[in-house]
């Protein structure tokens, strides 16, 4: 099929390199390359001098480069629990937990007191988290040991005990309840309810952002649970998607890790060389190692609104201290351009929460779980119930740019609805638009009437919300809920095989 | 010579822009690992030279925006090599250290304090960096090629198979294996001259 080549292609090794021929010219010459030996060597010597390529050989295939390449400082420990669970070996586990005696159960990993260890369920900066057995009480619960090197430390053992007691005081349907706090084992542990199910951070990576209904759902019960630990003067400085769990029927959120952090959160234990939280969700001046109040947690909060809404925290770095650089540094990307469908209401909310100045944000996580719950009032019978007053309104993205409307702008904002019957009707008012084009500060109006005429020829449900917005925001131009979700889908798989595909 | 002439600025200047996550994320990428190496080459107990890594990276983040090649004969690295000495000292002097006797830190310490009289400390840190970038861009090109291109180039240029072994092994003709390994090298070597270069003057 491939015909040999009547001269060596000297020219055309440089594309060759580049990737820049064809199909049939590439397998052309590498074809010739493996029968030409002159060529082969003037390939080598075009892509690399004999220095690289002996260096190339002996840098990485230098194992103590490989590893501290990638373990200098390890991930799992910098990045918090996102990693999953971690595979612990049976001899990992004894060397953790010295106290374990033999199971009752063979296939279990041992015996805590009364508590049968059934598994390693999650593996943290501040210790493990253990899946166990009450076996006084016949119940599962989750066990979280302190990690023994925290546990030598006298400060950080007491404030352990402090905080373990202080959030077990808290009483709430959204706090996942603690049974026990064994302060003086060494080391310390405690003993909550095991909530089946998952956090939030699982379900985030595999279904990726959340709908609005849903993120309006899971985070008026995060701020009423924080409302209600906040009212015991107790801040849980380390909100983020791996501890939220949902249950399986995924209608119950609950909150999990009260004040925990603090136990980390001390300068003797940074000394030691880890670094406290899960940076992705610190709050400025807790980032900045200030002392921090509950506004941290509505930062926080904030941050994993923007998790569920964007499907990705605000801050990202490939280490600890990139994020930690970021935070308090950099305003994070608006909700509303990584996804254009998040409404803009939602999205001027999140990022008041995530004002790098506490005095910006809401002031109280029960006045945010009260705008939570009306947006979540809203969004469900938008005709009965319109958006809280102090909500902040952000214009649409027709009118960011001042008074005057750019037609990319408008056009964006037409096709922003995603609604397959309305695409026909958009052409027809872009084509409509450009013969306006000279009259641009009327370009609203066009819009509107566009729009007018879209809905009154779909089904009710497109009229209601035309009436909604009327009611309630003129300037309030779509929401994500009201359109045919279906459509959604496929780009919502896309969108996570590319981030997938980004973030290996 | 570039096969891929891509206009992109040092990476000193792009870590001017207090935005340009781009830059700060390989900055991290790039000095972590090569800080803490040099700091556990310097004695350090793991702890400690991770702490120091901090510090440096702190240092240099707060301090890049006034950072003035001229002041400094080593250029960007020459400065960074000064500073992870000076906060080494710094730890020794703070005896902040959790593990590591008097007698062994006083030791320490005289060796670092010593002058540099033949720029030891920079000589090293340049021959840490270039070594730090390959492993980097190697990190940086193992997605970007499929599973069997990059078995070609890793078996044959980095664990010293044969060609013919390779190609057998992946089922191609050797001729793809030669290609697909030196278009991977010749892309490394582009990442490392560009990471290496000389900044230029400020």
């Amino acid at each position: 099929m491939i015909r040999p080549l009547p001269v060596c292609p000297k020219d055309a090794l440089f594309s060759l390199l580049d990737d820049s021929l064809t199909e049939i010219q590439t397998a052309a010459v590498t074809f010739h390359i493996n029968e030409c030996e002159s060529c082969r060597t003037d390939l080598e010597k075009l892509a690399a001098s004999p220095l690289v390529w002996r260096e190339t050989s002996d840098i990485l295939s230098d194992p103590s480069l490989r590893t501290e390449a990638t373990s200098s400082l390890p991930r799992s420990e910098l990045i918090g629990e996102n990693v999953g669970p971690h595979p612990v070996s049976d001899v990992q586990i004894r060397n953790l937990l010295p106290m374990l005696t033999p199971p009752e159960q063979p296939q279990n990993l041992g015996r805590l007191d009364h508590y049968e260890i059934e598994s390693v369920v999650g593996w943290g900066g501040m210790g493990v988290v253990l899946r166990g057995f009450d076996s006084a009480l016949g119940r599962p619960v989750a066990i979280k040991v302190l990690h023994p090197h925290l546990a030598a430390h006298g400060t950080a053992r007491r404030r352990f005990a402090r905080e373990a007691k202080a959030a077990a005081a808290v009483n709430h349907p959204a706090v996942v309840p603690i049974h026990s706090v064994y302060a003086d084992s060494q080391p310390p542990y405690l003993v909550m309810a095991f909530v089946p199910g998952g956090s939030l951070q699982d379900r985030l990576d595999r279904e990726g952002p959340l709908e609005t209904a849903e993120i309006l759902r899971i985070g008026y019960q995060i701020a009423d649970a924080l409302a209600a630990a906040h009212a015991q003067g107790l801040v849980h400085r380390d909100v983020k998607p791996g501890n939220i769990l949902l249950d399986h029927g995924q209608n119950r959120v609950m909150l999990t890790d009260f004040g925990l952090a603090q136990a980390l959160d001390d300068a003797t234990l940074t000394a030691s060389g880890l670094i406290a939280g899960t940076p992705q969700y610190m709050s400025p001046e807790q980032a900045r190692g200030e002392a921090v109040d509950m506004r941290s947690d509505l930062f926080s909060l904030g941050g994993v609104l923007y998790a569920m809404a964007s499907g990705r925290p605000p801050f990202r770095g490939d280490s600890t201290l990139a994020v930690l650089r970021q935070i308090g540094n950099v305003d994070p990307k608006p909700v509303c351009e990584i996804q254009p469908d998040v409404p803009s209401w939602l999205g001027s909310f999140i990022a008041s929460l995530l004002s790098r100045n506490a005095t910006d944000r809401p002031q109280s996580a029960a006045e945010v779980a009260t705008l939570l719950r009306e947006c979540l009032a809203h969004v469900r019978q938008p005709l009965s119930n319109s958006l809280p007053k102090s909500i902040p309104l952000a214009l649409p993205p027709t009118k960011t740019a001042g008074s005057k409307t750019s037609l990319p702008a408008a056009l964006a904002w037409l096709f922003a609805r995603r609604r397959p019957a309305s695409w026909a009707i958009g052409i027809l008012a872009a084509m409509l638009m450009l013969i306006a084009a000279s009259m641009v500060p009327k370009i609203d109006v066009w819009l509107r009437g566009a729009n007018k005429a879209t809905q009154s020829q779909s089904e009710n449900t497109s009229v209601q919300s035309e009436a909604t917005q009327n009611q309630s925001s003129p300037l309030l131009p779509f929401d994500k809920t009201q359109w045919d979700d279906g459509f959604d889908l496929p780009l919502r798989q896309l969108r996570q095989q590319l981030e997938a595909a980004r973030n290996p | 010579m570039s096969l891929h002439p891509e206009t992109r600025q040092s990476l000193l200047l792009r870590l001017r822009d207090r935005d340009d996550q781009q830059a700060w994320s390989e900055f991290f990428e790039i000095y972590e690992p090569l800080i803490y190496r040099l700091a556990r080459a310097k004695g350090f107990q793991d702890a400690d030279a991770r702490e120091i890594t901090q510090d440096v990276l702190m240092a240099v983040s707060r301090s890049i925006s006034r950072f003035r090649k001229a002041d400094h004969a080593g250029g960007f690295r020459g400065w960074l090599a000064t500073i992870t000495r000076n906060l080494a000292i710094n730890r020794l002097r703070g005896r902040n250290l959790t593990s590591l006797d008097e007698s062994v830190a006083a030791k320490r310490l005289e060796e670092l304090v010593c002058v540099d009289e033949h720029n030891h400390d920079e000589v090293r840190f340049e021959q840490e960096h270039r070594k730090q970038v390959f492993v980097w861009a190697a990190d940086q090109l193992r997605s970007r090629y499929s599973q069997a291109n990059w078995l070609a180039f890793w078996k044959t240029c980095v664990e010293g198979a044969t060609v013919a072994e390779v190609a057998k092994e992946l089922n191609v003709s050797p001729g793809t294996v030669y290609v697909a390994r030196c278009r991977i090298i010749a892309r490394l070597r582009e990442i490392v001259e560009q990471q290496t270069a000389g900044e230029s003057p400020l």
